[in-house]
């Protein structure tokens, strides 16, 4: 094993640039993503040959694009109807609103642990954060989230969060936090983690999930998971927390049926997720397990005012993770040199849109993407990525943005103009021949430095072969 | 059996075999039996049943007591708190057995529907999980059982469980590794009707 760390960052640190240099410069990391990228990229040509995927694609964005257009509406239903099955239901304008009435309700509740199953929605609103800062304790529970918690760090896949560590990066950290010595071994260390969680979900007050999709004409929240720790999450603690972002909505079983199936296809290669739980309210009278309140919180944060613009399509995401996957860019640095809970394709084109497009973060991430569009092929709901990532681009509005528009204007008017074009064609030629060495500019001053950074520019065409 | 159920049993059992779960089409005089092997195969020392009609008529629970394995069934079972049937007190080797209210063949998913003799938790607070399916239940697509499930009168069920693998994990280098949380083998015994 390297002896490196694995380059973390915590939201605000080194710039973009840098933290994509440190990963780039990271070997561990490479292979580790090399292999990850190549296991989903087998699993998913079996899948697609196995089953109609094209034909399920078309249903799926038919159904997310439907669901989206209906979304009060459907939303209104889902509150209803988990109302009337005894649920208590929250719409939370924010994450500081999310967090204050989960802590609010373990506060009034008297909990002292929180057991947690995989949600990048809590992942988003820094949930964990906020119940430590209330003096509670929580455990993620999802194996890789858990290892990640441990290890301080943020996910790094949306579904496969631990795909930047390895077998002995994972065993260390274990060893860090039981102080026992483990063997390098996947099925020890997994039967090691299981054995340590149970003694959570046997003391947890609160169970915290996520919701994969809320089924309106039931009232029903769907957790889907391969573990079986969200089920534990879910049916032992007294009270049951689901955080759910708003635009995670179906409207009846039948789709909720092809959701469900397309879903694990995406994200995993199977056709089949392990376990999904479908909940409808608390534990019914006469039974002997499932929590005794049921709180459902609808979260906006920034969702909303995305409907009805030429962004809306961002809604339709399941987060499977596919597009991460299928991108050279997360293929090449990972998922935690992005610095957002979302990572890949569709986290550069939802960070901006969830955190408003100030901030480093905002103004860098829509332009890691060579708008090649795998990210659209992989997609199962047929989001078209690429198109969404030009859109948020031309939202940016950082000095440095605005200097590159005006300069691009300035150049497209040069241009249109035949001899301003002839005359600017001759200047570069001659400009090039005296920068240049033997057909080849290897070094630039002033705007074509950025370029010579990175490649050589011929000075003639066609090129001289390089030597 | 009939044909069609033949050929749905069949495609289920395909579709969990490829998840690394087993299973067998058994007939109902054969069916106790077949699970008090199961149990002798993984080596389980108790097992906690969902209070069934279907594991009483099959006298499920009457063999495995018989070989020594000790039964509890749900809700009394539920006495004994979490950490116990957990498996951090007691015997680690257990087993929950259910009754699925639904199976579907299309690529291989059991509908576990909660209920006071049904607790949620059976199959994953257990080490193993044996499900015992009366083929008359099984049926050809996802949406048909899911569509069944809920369009009844009155409450839906509180807690459905779609279970279609054991417990696995792919969070260690993407290799999946079984026993995360849930049960480490699943086991599906269709029955054919009498």
């Amino acid at each position: 094993m390297s002896g490196r760390r694995p380059v973390v960052y915590s939201d605000t640190t080194a710039p973009l640039r840098e933290r994509t240099r440190e990963a780039l410069a990271d070997d561990a990391l490479a292979a580790n993503l090399r292999a990850a990228g190549a296991s989903w990229g087998a699993a998913r040509t079996r899948i697609s040959a196995e089953n109609p995927f094209a034909e399920m694609r078309a249903r799926a964005r038919e159904i997310r694009r439907g669901d989206i257009g209906d979304l009060p509406e459907l939303l209104a239903r889902l509150e209803e109807r988990v109302t009337a099955a005894g649920g208590v239901v929250t719409r939370a304008a924010d994450a500081d609103a999310a967090c204050r009435y989960i802590t609010d309700l373990a506060a009034a509740r008297g909990a002292t642990l929180v057991a947690k199953s995989k949600s990048m929605a809590t992942e988003e609103i820094k949930l964990n954060e906020a119940i430590e800062e209330s003096g509670l304790r929580v455990v993620e529970t999802d194996l890789g989230e858990w290892i990640l918690q441990l290890a301080g760090q943020h996910p790094s896949h949306i579904v496969a969060p631990a795909v930047h560590l390895n077998k002995e990066q994972v065993r260390q950290v274990l060893m860090a936090e039981s102080g026992w010595e483990l063997p390098t071994d996947r099925e020890a260390l997994v039967a090691h983690a299981r054995t340590r969680l149970r003694e959570v979900f046997a003391s947890a007050d609160i169970g915290i999930s996520g919701v994969n999709f809320g089924v309106a004409e039931t009232g029903t929240i769907c957790v889907v998971e391969n573990e079986g720790n969200a089920r534990l999450v879910t049916a032992l603690p007294r009270i049951h927390v689901a955080v759910m972002g708003m635009e995670r909505v179906v409207r009846d079983w039948d789709e909720a049926a092809h959701i469900l199936q397309i879903l694990p296809m995406a994200a995993i290669g199977d056709d089949a997720a392990g376990y999904v739980n479908l909940i409808t309210g608390p534990r019914a009278p006469g039974e002997a397990d499932g929590p005794e309140e049921l709180h459902l919180v609808i979260l906006d944060g920034g969702r909303s005012a995305l409907l009805g613009t030429d962004l809306e399509e961002a809604l339709d995401c399941i987060r499977c993770g596919a597009c991460l996957y299928s991108c050279p860019m997360w293929r090449s640095v990972g998922g935690q040199a992005y610095g957002s809970p979302y990572s890949g394709p569709i986290g550069s084109v939802l960070t901006p849109l969830l955190e408003g497009m100030e901030g480093e973060r905002s103004s860098e991430l829509p332009f890691m993407s060579s708008l090649c569009g795998s990210c659209h092929d992989a997609c199962p709901v047929g989001i078209p990525l690429h198109d969404l990532l030009v859109r948020v681009r031309a939202r940016v509005t950082t000095t440095a943005h605005r200097r590159d528009r005006a300069r691009f204007r300035l150049w497209s008017r040069a241009w249109s103009n035949p001899a301003a074009y002839r005359l600017s064609v001759a200047m570069a030629r001659i400009g090039l021949r005296l920068a240049g060495r033997r057909g080849w500019a290897r070094r630039l001053p002033g705007p074509g430095a950025e370029w010579t950074s990175q490649r050589d520019l011929p000075t003639r065409w066609p090129p001289t072969p390089p030597r | 059996m009939a044909p069609d159920t033949a050929a749905l049993s069949e495609g289920l059992l395909a579709a969990l075999a490829r998840r690394r779960a087993t299973g067998a089409v058994v007939d109902a005089a054969g069916a106790a039996a077949a699970a008090a092997a199961r149990a002798a195969e993984w080596g389980v020392e108790r097992a906690l049943l969902a209070d069934d009609p279907v594991l009483g008529d099959l006298g499920v629970g009457g063999r495995l007591a018989g070989d020594g394995c000790e039964v509890l069934v749900w809700p009394d079972g539920r006495g004994r708190g979490w950490r116990e049937l957990l498996g951090l007190e007691g015997p680690e080797l257990t087993m929950g057995v259910t009754v699925p209210r639904l199976g579907v063949a299309e690529r291989g998913t059991l509908v576990l529907e909660t209920g006071p003799g049904h607790g949620r938790s059976i199959d994953v607070v257990s080490m193993y999980h044996l499900a015992v399916l009366p083929a008359s239940r099984l049926r050809a697509t996802l949406a048909e059982a899911l569509v069944e499930t809920y369009a009844r009168d009155g409450r839906a069920p509180s807690a459905v469980s779609l279970v279609s693998a054991p417990s696995r994990t792919s969070d260690i280098e993407k290799i999946s590794t079984l026993g995360a949380h849930g049960a480490k083998g699943l086991h599906v015994l269709v029955v054919e009707d009498r």
